[in-house]
């Protein structure tokens, strides 16, 4: 089944996310990083740039996805991913209010694609503090009609 | 801090980290992807591109950004980063990770990057921009 056209500048209800020391030193580990401030027990402590990805990414997608009105799918591939930032790295303790939005749905050949953005802004501030977009591609479920066209190219 | 210095042409210091399945469930762990894709060998043989277990894209766009922040100094630094997964990273190989900086205009260095699969393959490509 096709994902809903209509569903495009849908923005769902905001999530709020508070960062902890432990998530960041256990993202940090994952990565292989060595800069001591992932790992700090002070007020130095920092996130690395794709910790992000620990609260927007599954908990930010899981808000489109079930959607029962989306048709979203399980067979699908992460095509590509950017973040911006604001004007300083995550700290422990701070507090994100993070609204998921779908920016687009296009079709190429027989895959879908999905652009998702979840704007994350310090809830003490309103300022932001980063924003995510993904393209998530959905395999093999766009309209039957659609001309096939090269679709080989985005795979992981 | 970082000894790297930012001038246009300069190629970072690359990287190379192998995938397996201990770094991928790390990796959903921390990150809290739990998609089997990445450690389930029964479910990537129904619907990975490879026919197995592939990495994360985010395990290897995380390894970008070691990269850069290596050699920037820190994550203070780092303004945006988009990558696009060009092809799978299968598990039990190494990639390579790099970056040239390509332009430096007020204050921010722009740095394309690139991830390499073991038969030279193009898993990753992209684009950063740091604060110098």
């Amino acid at each position: 089944m096709a994902l809903n056209q209509s569903k495009v500048g849908t923005a769902y209800p905001a999530y709020r996310y508070e960062v902890a020391r432990e998530k960041i030193r256990e993202y940090a580990m994952a990565l292989g990083e060595s800069d001591a401030r992932y790992q700090s027990d002070g007020d130095d402590c920092v996130a690395p740039p794709t910790f992000a990805a620990a609260f927007t990414l599954s908990r930010g997608l899981m808000a489109l996805f079930s959607d029962p009105e989306l048709g979203a799918h399980p067979a699908l591939v992460h095509g590509s991913q950017a973040f911006r930032y604001g004007t300083r790295p995550l700290t422990p303790g701070d507090v994100l209010d993070c609204t998921p939005s779908i920016a687009s749905i296009t079709v190429r050949g027989r895959n879908e694609f999905l652009t998702t953005i979840v704007d994350c802004r310090f809830a003490d501030s309103g300022e932001l503090a980063v924003e995510s977009e993904s393209v998530i591609v959905f395999l093999g479920s766009a309209p039957q009609d659609e001309a096939p066209d090269a679709a080989q190219e985005d795979a992981a | 801090m970082s000894d790297f210095v930012f001038t246009v042409g300069a190629e970072l210091p690359a990287i190379s980290q192998p995938s397996n399945l201990v770094t991928s469930v790390m990796y959903a762990g921390a990150s809290t992807d739990y998609n089997p894709l990445h450690y389930d060998q029964a479910f990537a043989g129904q619907v990975s591109p490879t026919g197995a277990p592939i990495a994360h894209g985010m395990y290897s766009m995380g390894l970008v950004s070691r990269m850069l922040t290596a050699a920037a100094g820190g994550p203070e630094r780092v303004a945006d980063l988009q990558v696009r997964f060009s092809k799978p990273w299968p598990l039990g190989t190494t990639a390579t990770f790099s970056g040239t900086v390509t332009a430096i205009e007020d204050g921010l260095a722009t740095i394309e990057v690139q991830g390499t699969g073991e038969n030279g393959e193009r898993i990753l490509s992209g684009v950063g921009h740091v604060r110098v």
